[in-house]
């Protein structure tokens, strides 16, 4: 399995960050967690059924990585090394799981109490409750919205750099305008962005961001 | 602009590896602060959600508590054994199996201050090393056994016996034991000693029952200095199956 073909991440950033972690900086890897956890928790969805296992796999992913840190020498993009744990991580749990397979709460989930048959042995399947299906797609449009009431050169900025993955000196020369005033752009628009996202991700999860 | 608008100024950069490397240590450290950690969160969920969508979803769970607290029961990656450098007397040495399970580490108990030890952790893939030196030694062994049986032979099979070169006495021994063959019934007749001096033809038992017709040799020297008398090649065995083709005996009409 391939790593897909995101734009090009700040590689500088994520080896300062493990440099920091290296010399026990742990709130550096931290940093990583936050970064990198969306797409691990995906890659790993997509070979562990199981919810409550994804989020077991994933975790053991990045402690993994954290163990093997000071090996990671930046050859490759940290993305990159962290993707091959994932996936060795997730084949490990599958392999478990045959061995001796694991009944997990979403796995025991349903709705008659009275039926005896038993679920034990059935092929265990991703829970995705409506409301975090309907969560998800809040937030999903809030920032679609968001992006909509952007001003027209705020907008084109941070789609040029979020999804078409351009430098900052490219995006510059596409907009015919200093490097410092794309910069200001794309930081303007992430902060209007997140003025109608963080509100809801405060509602969904119950505590203050 | 304040401080705080321009910190998150410069890490919206670092968040696109836009920040130089003067300031790179100074966003590290605003990054890691709470307040900046939650911008860092921010902008990455934007990041993620413009590219993919269905990457929305994966914003509910945070891992990261559970990270965090399983990181707190690590040592520092590739730290060293600290004990060993400060002198301390060695106490009593145990294993300590750790919460993940995989790997088992060291934890030297001196003077009553527990120090953490590098993790000792075997290769992922030591066990299939193992058994892979096991089967090819296990190989090794069975190419050597073969070979050795091959050297020695064949227990079932007989070296095969020639009389030929035996004097009379071996040769009597071995006729007397065998059957006679119908064409050599005169020489059956005669008394054992006798056999083996008189005719040069002798059909003795195969290892398989069947009659095995030896020769002489000197019979062989005889017919190699007259070939004219002889109908056959210059074979061990006479080959009556053979024809000799001779152009000197045809007549001139058969000639092609």
């Amino acid at each position: 399995m391939t790593p897909p073909d995101f734009p090009t991440p700040s590689a500088d950033s994520d080896l300062a960050l493990v440099e920091r972690a290296n010399a026990g900086d742990t709130r550096a890897f931290e940093l990583l967690v936050i970064k990198y956890q969306r797409r691990i928790e995906r890659l790993v969805g997509r070979m562990v059924r199981d919810q409550d296992q994804v989020q077991d796999v994933t975790q053991e992913t990045f402690i993994r990585a954290y163990r093997a840190l000071h090996q990671f020498r930046g050859e490759a993009k940290f993305y990159t090394w962290l993707y091959r744990i994932a996936v060795n991580t997730a084949k490990k749990a599958l392999q478990d799981i045959k061995r001796s397979p694991v009944l997990t709460e979403s796995a025991l989930h349903t709705g008659d109490d009275e039926d005896e048959t038993s679920r034990f042995g059935q092929e265990l399947t991703t829970e995705e409750t409506p409301e975090t299906v309907l969560a998800a797609q809040e937030i999903a449009q809030a920032v679609n919205a968001a992006m909509e009431a952007l001003p027209e050169d705020l907008r084109q900025a941070v789609t040029l750099r979020e999804i078409e993955g351009l430098s900052y000196e490219e995006i510059a020369t596409a907009m015919n305008c200093p490097i410092g005033t794309v910069r200001s752009r794309i930081f303007r628009a992430r902060e209007a962005i997140s003025a109608r996202v963080k509100p809801l991700l405060e509602r969904q999860s119950g505590k203050r961001w | 602009m304040n401080d705080d608008l321009i910190q998150r100024e410069q890490l919206s950069a670092l968040v696109d590896g836009e920040t130089s490397a003067s300031q790179m240590q100074a966003v590290l450290a605003y990054a890691e602060s709470d307040e900046g950690q939650q911008s860092w969160r921010m902008y990455h969920l934007i990041g993620d959600v413009l590219r993919s969508p269905e990457l929305a979803h994966h914003s509910q769970h945070d891992v990261l508590p559970g990270v965090r607290a399983l990181m707190a029961r690590e040592p520092r990656p590739g730290q060293a054994v600290s004990g060993l450098a400060d002198g301390l007397p060695l106490g009593q040495l145990e294993q300590v199996v750790p919460p993940s399970g995989d790997h088992a580490s060291e934890r030297l108990v001196g003077n009553g201050a527990p120090v953490v030890a590098f993790p000792v952790r075997s290769a992922a893939n030591a066990s299939v090393f193992r058994w892979k030196m096991a089967a090819g030694v296990a190989s090794v062994a069975a190419v050597a056994a073969i070979g050795w049986s091959v050297m020695l032979g064949s227990p079932g099979q007989q070296p095969p016996v020639q009389l030929a070169g035996l004097g009379a006495p071996q040769a009597s021994a071995l006729t007397a034991a065998a059957p006679a063959a119908p064409g050599n019934a005169g020489a059956s007749e005669l008394p054992l000693g006798e056999q083996a001096q008189s005719s040069s033809v002798v059909a003795v038992a195969g290892p398989y029952g069947q009659s095995v017709m030896l020769r002489d040799p000197r019979l062989d020297e005889l017919l190699a200095s007259h070939p004219q008398y002889s109908s056959a090649p210059n074979l061990q065995m006479p080959a009556s199956f053979l024809r000799n083709a001779n152009f000197a005996s045809m007549r001139p009409a058969q000639r092609p």
